[in-house]
């Protein structure tokens, strides 16, 4: 009990500790394809309609055959931000640049600017998407600014 | 659909209430608003809860407030839709009314968020979206999202921080009005400007607290209200609607289309337009959503929601007074509990119980405007004195 600053509460000696298992059966081509470099996402053979994020089923349609196709790299700065002030599973990063980019097939996909410098981003800039692989070799990827 | 009022309102003070667990404080609404209504724990058919969960301790909020309240063997439930559960508890309650299934139901809003470290509840929040996909490897806070928006509109528009600023000076001002408010000082717009970048370009100021809080209301039937309350507020119409998990897949960044979309219902349900309101509340969890929602809700054109706070149209005296009770910038955003603090403050305005924050009655309608998450739900209420 803390009489000093506050009201008494009782600080509860039970912690809870989430770390979720996300299933990534249906989608896995995303993740090996960004093992190797590639982003590939799905198209659904029925009505034809391209999903990013991949899903396996037509959000579209609502049919259930969808092929791989590649997503191209090239993007185009839709808005972006400067995060500050981080959530707790991320108190060890330093502050990051986070953007919406546009890619040539009009699909959008949210990621980390690497190495910008957020006063000189502005919308409209071109930015090209990269594989990354985190330290434990969990597979990720980046916006990097085009030259 | 039977006609459903609005016949009592109970608000808790908000702000950080360590002395209080979740059960007393939901009470301390509760109890006020059945007190307002005249209703007797008896005479209550349905209790709904509104709370997003996950800051605090419980895992089935609704059966321990009820507990504590002695409510027994009744149907209830705890709702969830984000910041708008609040809204979705009264549409709930609203629904067992309208349908004939009650004549007198309860809608409580809750949530304590400070029983967990600041940094593991911007962590919840920013989980608030499509989490393997923004969350797991880019780490989005709430601020962040909306700062996404609020490059993009100043991109589009030349709304400029400034303008924002002056969204939070007003919140404050109406704020330090409003007792049960967790922020009671006004600021200046130096102290905005200067305040600390959250996610750029929305700083400290831009940003809704983090609150504990809860509100609550007492629904009655038409039969029922009149017999209850000579200051009845009907619910004329709630228009509800959602938006894509994951932002990218939004078409565009300079307004929420679940606004747009649920305002144009409730207007249409109502046969209301834009212009038949004396006061709105609009969900400004930042100041940028506040500028957002006087174009999404049609108060001025796409674009020109900058002019809106310049010329002060949505202060007192202006074109629609908005917030006028702090807004969640300023009285504070306990999740859960915000939508019925949105319905319980202008419920006071159109009763003309609003003291020095009172907005001239001329129209008799006002509008509550709730969003859930970032542009995920929706909630547009439009209450009125006439039924």
């Amino acid at each position: 009990m803390k009489l000093d600053s506050g009201p008494p509460t009782l600080q509860s000696r039970r912690t809870l500790s989430l770390r979720f298992n996300l299933p990534i059966s249906k989608t896995h081509q995303f993740w090996d394809g960004l093992r190797e470099g590639k982003f590939v996402t799905t198209r659904c053979t029925d009505c034809g309609e391209v999903s990013f994020p991949p899903q396996a089923d037509c959000p579209r349609c609502m049919g259930s055959n969808v092929e791989w196709v590649d997503m191209g790299t090239d993007a185009e700065l839709v808005t972006f931000t400067y995060v500050l002030v981080t959530p707790t599973s991320f108190v060890q990063n330093d502050p990051y640049v986070v953007a919406i980019g546009r890619l040539g097939q009009g699909l959008k996909i949210l990621a980390w600017v690497e190495g910008s410098q957020v006063e000189r981003l502005k919308v409209g800039d071109k930015l090209r998407l990269e594989a990354r692989s985190s330290s434990d070799g969990a597979p990720y990827y980046v916006f990097v600014t085009a030259p | 659909m039977r006609k459903v009022a609005i016949v009592g309102i109970g608000h808790s003070r908000f702000g950080r209430r360590a002395e209080v667990d979740i059960a007393e404080l939901a009470f301390e609404s509760i109890k006020a608003a059945m007190e307002d209504a005249g209703v007797e724990k008896r005479d209550v058919e349905n209790v709904t809860l509104g709370s997003a969960g996950g800051w605090y301790e419980e895992s089935l909020p609704a059966v321990v407030v009820n507990e504590y309240a002695g409510f027994h063997n009744l149907p209830t439930m705890r709702v969830e839709a984000a910041c708008a559960s609040g809204s979705a508890a009264v549409r709930s309650a609203y629904l067992s009314i309208a349908s004939g299934e009650s004549e007198v139901a309860l809608a409580v809003g809750l949530e304590k968020m400070t029983e967990v470290d600041t940094l593991t509840s911007v962590e919840l929040m920013g989980r608030a979206g499509s989490y393997l996909w923004e969350f797991e490897n880019y780490g989005m806070t709430f601020p962040a999202y909306y700062a996404l928006y609020a490059v993009a509109h100043m991109d589009r528009f030349g709304t400029t921080q400034e303008d924002l600023a002056r969204i939070a000076i007003k919140a404050h001002h109406y704020a330090s009005l409003n007792p049960l408010a967790q922020f009671q000082k006004e600021i200046t717009l130096e102290k905005a400007m200067n305040s600390q970048m959250v996610s750029w370009p929305l700083k400290l100021y831009d940003a809704c607290p983090i609150t504990d809080g809860s509100a609550a209301v007492v629904l009655a039937s038409e039969e029922t209200a009149k017999k209850l309350s000579d200051t009845p507020v009907w619910i004329k119409g709630m228009g509800v609607s959602s938006d894509s998990a994951n932002l990218s897949k939004r078409d565009d960044y300079v307004g929420l289309g679940a606004t747009v979309d649920a305002a144009r219902k409730a207007y249409a349900i109502s046969r209301t337009s834009p212009q038949d309101f004396d006061v709105a509340t609009c969900h400004d969890c930042f100041t940028i959503a506040e500028l957002m929602a006087y174009e999404d809700l049609g108060f001025c054109a796409k674009g020109e929601g900058k002019n809106m706070i310049r010329e002060g149209q949505t202060e007192i005296g202006g074109k629609i007074p908005v917030n006028v009770d702090g807004g969640l910038k300023a009285k504070g955003h306990p999740v859960g509990a915000t939508g019925v603090s949105m319905m319980v403050e202008v419920s006071k305005q159109l009763r003309g119980e609003a003291g020095p924050r009172q907005v001239p009655l001329k129209k008799g309608n006002g509008l509550v405007h709730n969003v859930g998450g970032t542009g995920h739900y929706c909630y547009v209420t439009v209450l009125s004195r006439s039924a």
